[in-house]
């Protein structure tokens, strides 16, 4: 893995060069919220940031998108595709926590079926990942899940900021490719730079997890979900703020000759989710919603993907639940339960 | 449900939706046809048994929808069949235009008249300014942006 | 006044008045206090009380119905607002709550306080009342800032109902004041101000960021339908992608559902995702209900909602 160096004041003229090319994407602030949008020029982004509000998980599965647009005149019925992007895609300033979640959402959409959309906007965008500040936000749990936020593993490029330069840790070829539009700009590191120009570790409290499942499946009948059900208001925020979650509704908007299929997120802590067209629902308590949800996280999705639990420890929505709900406190308990089956 | 035109709104043809009450505002109406009174035709009129029985997502559908205004009519206050009816129409509709207008719709595009069974001439006149007050103001929404909601309506 | 309340908690608790108490604990998270649902004795010593407890719990009392006893709960004045509604509205009888009332003087608005301090909120530690400012520790150091800066917007607003018959008070309850620059519909004032074309494209816009997540209706005491609206299939009246046009719909209905109903608590717009300033919409509702029909939402017991009311000399420009 090449490692080079880039300074700060150099790091917007190479980004420039990147939106020249490609749709450069990264964290800016609007309204006081930062979120991951397209910008025309480096200026527009903030690189000084915790982390995005809404996940960058939305730039390949976005809250809404067209699938396709259909026409019927006569007995002839016209289906047009909508083009899942128009250029190329450089994101940068992502956060391994969110990197990470995009590897798990790999697995859902483009393993056994293949989602054309979600894996074109995936093969066809650049990952510029930026390395978490020390401390980290207080919500943060990466660590936790065995991520570490100082590794390029996952993007195409790492920024490690060191006060005055960022270090670049090229990881793959599309890396090298970008660092190419402006390489005068990166200068190797000298061997003494090498050795003393380190991003300190990110110091983050790490949770034992390691027999999280096997407990969680003991407890399907726990007293713990009851409890959970009194704050949560069901109001879904949870599952928008999640990078991992993916749960969506197909629905078309139109009329009997025109109109458009789309595709928007959901979430499984709505009363109606799993509602059936018999009237039959088999999460209609909020105590059940909550089972599935934690259920699903740490026990049905590493499962069913041969993966490890599927959350990445971003926090985001330990921050903005209003009911204060918080994950690291439902997975301590679970913890703090006696061994499974018990 | 869009509205036919081109991008300088010429040949502008408004689509108003009309809701009149069934004892007072259409019988005013049917008057109005019985007269041979000419009014345009860009009203569809909806009958309802009460002005009251319009609730105020009815209006919000239709604008939002695409549709250029909504027109309630109903019987005038103290006249209502039901008694009260219209009272409850009379505060919604002062509430709604309000909110309509400051969310930046403008309020020619909802309206409320009282129009009772004897007034055809009322209701005429009422199609033909609310229409005529409606096509100045052009296009409630750009038509690129009406979702389609009747076969052949792209 | 946290160990009063801890003690009276644990009264109720005893005596099995009351099958929870719905108060405020501390999170992991310093700076935030969330909800809490205390039922067992060892449990009240997590209830806090402070200047960072400005959200409000009266929606959760609506879950007392399927109980078979009481649920107690802790209601700042503007709190009960909602309850009063809640009971005008038949949604909870008035014995099903055991009220304790806390006189409040002021609750922090996190991100004011970011704002001013220059830190991110995380590192705030302890926030305290302290008369005309508060008291906030960040790391080691303890500073006051003056109320003005950093108070929640409907704190300048406070209009305390205290004549709500609370059950309990921890203390005797005083009115709030504070001398304020802003109207009270200065928000909606400068929005009405505008062009019309302004308006409906700062209202686009707005409209456009929504991502439907209906936090705004979760968090809302007032949207307490079984089956809300939004929900139903046959017919159904939102398409459920987020698309501009399904989003003006939803928030402008959800506004004149509210209207005669919402107690500027401010919570839908706490809980938005992207910021939509939803103040903003709900401030223009109350402020039209109070000029049109003479009526503010909980203030009191006795007077009927103005949408399910009318006066035979109501303004009438449709004739």
């Amino acid at each position: 893995m090449d490692r080079k160096k880039i300074s700060k004041s150099d790091l917007g003229q190479w980004l420039d060069k990147i939106a020249e090319e490609y749709e450069l994407i990264g964290p800016a602030e609007e309204d006081e919220v930062v979120q991951f949008r397209p910008v025309k020029s480096s200026s527009e982004l903030t690189l000084d940031y915790a982390n995005s509000l809404l996940p960058p998980k939305s730039l390949f599965f976005p809250p809404v998108e067209e699938l396709f647009s259909y026409q019927k005149r006569g007995e002839e019925i016209k289906l047009e595709q909508t083009k899942p992007l128009e250029k190329d895609r450089v994101v940068v300033g992502i956060r391994k926590c969110d990197v990470e979640s995009l590897l798990l959402l790999d697995k859902v959409f483009c393993e056994d079926l293949v989602d054309a959309a979600y894996k074109e906007r995936r093969d066809r965008t650049a990952l510029i990942g930026l390395a978490c500040p020390t401390p980290p936000r207080a919500a943060c749990f990466c660590t936790s899940f065995d991520i570490d936020p100082l590794s390029p593993e996952g993007t195409d490029i790492l920024l490690r900021d060191v006060g005055e330069a960022y270090l670049v840790d090229v990881a793959t070829e599309k890396g090298q490719e970008l660092v190419g539009l402006a390489g005068k700009l990166f200068s190797k590191l000298t061997k003494k730079e090498a050795e003393e120009l380190q991003p300190p570790p990110v110091d983050m409290p790490k949770m034992d997890l390691s027999e999280l499942g096997e407990k969680l499946e003991g407890m399907w009948e726990d007293p713990l979900w009851d409890k959970l059900s009194l704050p949560c208001l069901g109001c879904g925020i949870c599952t928008y703020v999640c990078p991992t979650c993916h749960c969506f509704d197909i629905a078309d908007v139109g009329s009997t000759s025109d109109g458009v299929r789309y595709r928007c997120w959901d979430s499984c802590m709505y009363k109606d989710f799993a509602l059936m067209t018999s009237g039959v629902n088999p999460r209609a308590t909020k105590a059940e919603r909550a089972r599935n949800r934690y259920f699903h996280k740490f026990s049905t999705f590493p499962s069913r993907y041969g993966t490890g639990y599927a959350c990445v420890g971003c926090g985001r929505c330990l921050v903005h639940c209003p009911g204060g709900v918080e994950i690291t406190e439902v997975m301590q308990e679970i913890l703090a339960k006696e061994g499974a089956g018990e | 449900m869009v509205s036919s035109s081109d991008s300088l709104g010429n040949g502008f043809e408004p689509k108003i939706l009309v809701f009149a009450c069934n004892w007072c505002s259409y019988a005013g109406a049917d008057l109005a046809g019985v007269s041979r009174l000419q009014m345009p035709p860009n009203c569809r009129v909806v009958r309802v048994m009460c002005s009251a029985r319009v609730r105020p997502e009815f209006v919000i559908t239709a604008l939002s929808k695409g549709l250029d205004g909504v027109l309630v009519l109903g019987c005038h206050p103290g006249d209502c069949h039901y008694s009260e009816g219209n009272y409850f129409t009379r505060r919604r509709g002062l509430l709604l235009r309000k909110l309509l207008e400051y969310v930046g719709i403008e309020p020619e595009r909802f309206q409320v008249r009282w129009v009772s069974a004897s007034e055809g001439a009322k209701f005429a006149e009422t199609v033909e300014r609310v229409t005529e007050q409606i096509r100045a103001l052009g296009p409630n929404r750009p038509r690129s942006e009406v979702l389609p909601t009747e076969p052949g309506d792209k | 006044m946290q160990d009063k309340l801890q003690e009276v908690v644990r009264k109720l608790l005893a005596e099995g008045a009351v099958e929870y108490f719905i108060g405020y604990c501390q999170s992991s998270q310093p700076h935030r206090a969330v909800p809490c649902f205390v039922s067992d004795e060892s449990e009240v010593e997590k209830l806090v009380w402070g200047p960072l407890c400005g959200q409000n719990l009266s929606k959760y009392v609506l879950r007392a119905n399927e109980l078979e006893g009481k649920v107690g709960i802790l209601l700042k004045g503007c709190d009960t607002r909602a309850i009063v509604e809640l009971i005008k509205q038949h949604q909870i009888e008035r014995d099903k709550i055991v009220a304790i009332g806390v006189p409040c003087q002021g609750q922090v608005d996190g991100r004011k306080l970011e704002k001013a301090l220059g830190v991110s909120l995380e590192q705030v530690t302890n926030v305290e009342d302290a008369g005309d400012g508060f008291l906030v520790t960040v790391g080691e150091e303890t500073k006051k800032v003056p109320k003005e800066e950093v108070l929640l917007d409907k704190c300048f607003r406070c209009k305390h109902p205290y004549a709500f018959p609370y059950d309990v008070t921890l203390g005797e309850v005083v009115p709030f004041t504070i001398e304020a620059d802003v109207g009270e519909y200065a928000a909606v004032e400068e929005l009405e101000a505008l062009p019309i074309e302004e308006r409906r494209a700062f209202w686009r816009k707005q409209f456009e960021r929504c991502i439907r997540c209906n936090a705004c209706r979760e968090a809302c005491y007032a949207c307490y339908c079984k089956e809300c609206l939004f929900d139903r299939k046959m017919p159904r009246w939102l398409a459920a992608p987020p698309l501009l046009s399904e989003n003006e719909m939803y928030h402008l209905i959800r506004a004149v559902h509210l209207a005669g109903r919402c107690i500027d608590c401010g919570e839908c717009q706490r809980v938005c995702p992207v910021n939509i300033p939803l103040g903003s919409l709900y401030r223009k509702i109350q402020k039209d209900v109070a000029e049109l029909f003479d009526y503010e939402a909980g203030m009191e017991m006795d007077t009927v909602p103005p949408l399910v009311n009318f006066e035979l000399d109501d303004q009438d420009p449709f004739l």
